[in-house]
């Protein structure tokens, strides 16, 4: 098991419960997906794993050993995030930006190699290094992202919404690039609204709800699941099923 | 007349760019105006004077260099003590700048206590300070001190621009928490940061020890730097040092100018705190910071 999750809590302050027992399971090689609405906790989760929101209680194992939350250590541990919007440096360039991903890494050369697969998974990137992050277009700072995730060589990549304010020819790119990064050899962890298209690329998946997960199952499975039509993928017959009468967990 | 007044405001300039560089370098990644940088710079200078007067009697690059280093670990001894904590408990910056403050009137009162008020003067660098250029009189320590602030905000440029930890210290100051997700420890990058203010800080100080005097107040002087940095927009790099040049020449200009029996030199500082004034209230982001979140 690459990363397992058990009974996380986490809150903001006292009033807001964002995550409450979550536990679930990451296998190596595998695209997890996590789907739920806005609201549901999928970044707060994303930043508890990453190391830096700290869970009131739960335990999280990676590559079997007890993660902390200090996110340097979960860095060097071998996860990374793609976070939700970007949040690129525009005041670097590309390159420096990529640079910044490698940052914990000492070899240069490695580092050099890695930018060659960078420009096997984003060719345009090649022609971009030089220019300031914050002067792409949203397609391209999303390929920025999701290179930068990649160069601390990761066995886990967690991605955030990658998907989200993109044109529907870039949404299909990207979950395209997911499917290569994970043929590649890199674990993802995948949490998105766009439930359709991160079910169909994903080999198992959980739902989130309210801060709960309440269903999991293969991504075939969950698609045919009538509560998860219902809820998530715009079948309107079945609605009552998943929003109605819920008790959290 | 004039050449010797442009030579004496980029000399005063420079130092005053030296020290707002700090503010600035601290006001990017942190979002608060550290007000204990004068004290830091005070430290600095005594450290000179210890080191080349009370002390021992050494020469001067030796002692720059020590007094730099001393300056920059007290720097990092003030951020671990007064702000860490508060740092790590994500508090507001108003309470980061109180504490600065705070930090700052302690220092200065041990000052007090222990070296006392008197006032010490550091050796200078030249046996013959001037020499003349026609009919002006030219200070070979303004000079000096003009080449030595360049040189190393030109080092500190080249520090933030082509190594890995000033590249991380540029991506902080727009965005600190996914700077650390990306693996980058940050109470080592603060670190590094306090260590390269508060150095710079030390330069100042040794500089204005020699040009002026050393007492516990002098850190006074960094209200001027400030001003600089605020001109130039706080933290934005080239923004402390174009506010600090530009501040040192508008003063040393207004100080040797005469309209009618009045000398203006008497309302020197009215016109510096008065430029901060209407700049704080015009253009709050000064002269190259654009937006707020606009820095370095
Ligand atoms: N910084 C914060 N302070 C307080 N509440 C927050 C904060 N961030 C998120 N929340 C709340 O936590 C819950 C989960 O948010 P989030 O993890 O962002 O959900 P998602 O990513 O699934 O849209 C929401 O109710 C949200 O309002
Ligand atoms: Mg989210």
């Amino acid at each position: 098991m690459l990363l397992r999750v058990e009974d996380l809590n986490v809150y903001y302050g006292e009033a807001v419960h964002a995550l409450r027992n979550v536990s679930f399971e990451v296998q190596e090689g595998e695209i997890l997906s996590i789907i739920g609405a806005n609201g549901a906790g999928k970044s707060t989760l994303m930043w508890t794993l990453i190391g830096q929101l700290k869970p009131r209680s739960g335990k999280i194992t990676f590559r079997g050993e007890v993660m902390k939350p200090v996110p340097h250590a979960v860095v060097s541990a071998g996860m990374a995030l793609v976070p939700e919007r970007r949040r690129l440096f525009p005041n670097l360039t590309v390159r420096e930006n990529l640079m910044m991903g490698a940052y914990l890494r000492g070899d240069r050369g490695a580092v050099q190699k890695d930018l060659e697969y960078i420009f096997s998974l984003f060719p345009i990137l090649k022609e971009r290094l030089n220019q300031y992050a914050g002067t792409l277009s949203g397609g391209q700072q999303q390929m920025v992202a999701t290179a930068r995730g990649l160069m601390s060589r990761p066995k886990l990549l967690l991605m955030d919404e990658p998907s989200l304010g993109l044109a529907p020819i870039l949404v299909n790119q990207i979950f395209e690039t997911i499917q290569e990064i994970s043929r590649q050899g890199t674990t993802i962890l995948l949490v998105e609204q766009n439930a359709k298209k991160s079910l169909a690329i994903a080999h198992r998946a959980y739902v989130l709800e309210v801060g709960c997960i309440v269903r999991t199952g293969t991504g075939q499975e969950l698609l045919n699941d009538p509560a998860v039509q219902a809820a998530y993928l715009g079948v309107s017959q079945h609605k009552e099923v998943i929003l109605e009468g819920k008790e959290p967990c | 007349m004039i050449f010797q007044t442009i030579i004496t405001g980029l000399s005063i300039g420079s130092i005053y760019a030296l020290m707002a560089v700090g503010y600035s370098l601290v006001f990017s990644v942190l979002n608060f105006s550290n007000f204990a940088h004068g004290a830091v710079i005070t430290l600095g200078a005594y450290i000179a004077w210890a080191l080349m007067v009370s002390v021992f009697k050494m020469s001067f690059f030796p002692a720059l260099l020590l007094s730099m280093l001393g300056a920059g670990i007290i720097a990092f001894f003030v951020e671990r003590i007064a702000y860490s904590t508060l740092r790590h408990r994500r508090a507001p910056s108003l309470f980061l700048m109180i504490s600065a403050m705070g930090v700052a009137i302690a220092l200065q009162n041990v000052l007090y206590a222990t070296v006392g008020a008197n006032l010490y003067a550091l050796p200078p660098i030249f046996t013959q300070d001037t020499f003349s250029i026609g009919a002006a009189t030219i200070s070979r320590m303004d000079i000096f001190a003009f080449v030595f602030s360049v040189i190393a905000i030109a080092l500190l440029t080249i520090v933030l621009n082509y190594t890995k930890v000033g590249t991380a210290i540029r991506a902080a100051s727009y965005d600190s928490e996914m700077v650390s997700v990306l693996g980058v420890n940050l109470d080592v990058l603060v670190a590094v940061l306090f260590l390269l203010a508060g150095s710079l800080g030390g330069m100042a100080g040794v500089f204005m020890g020699i040009k002026y005097m050393v007492y516990p107040s002098m850190g006074w002087i960094t209200n001027k730097a400030y001003i600089g940095a605020v001109i130039g927009g706080l933290g934005s790099l080239p923004g402390a040092i174009v506010g600090g040049i530009l501040l040192g020449l508008l003063e040393s200009l207004v100080s040797v100018t005469v309209i009618g029996s009045v000398h203006l030199s008497t309302f020197r500082d009215v016109f510096s705190f008065g430029i901060l004034v209407l700049l704080l209230v015009f253009r709050p982001t000064g002269l190259f910071g654009r937006h707020v979140e606009e820095k370095l």
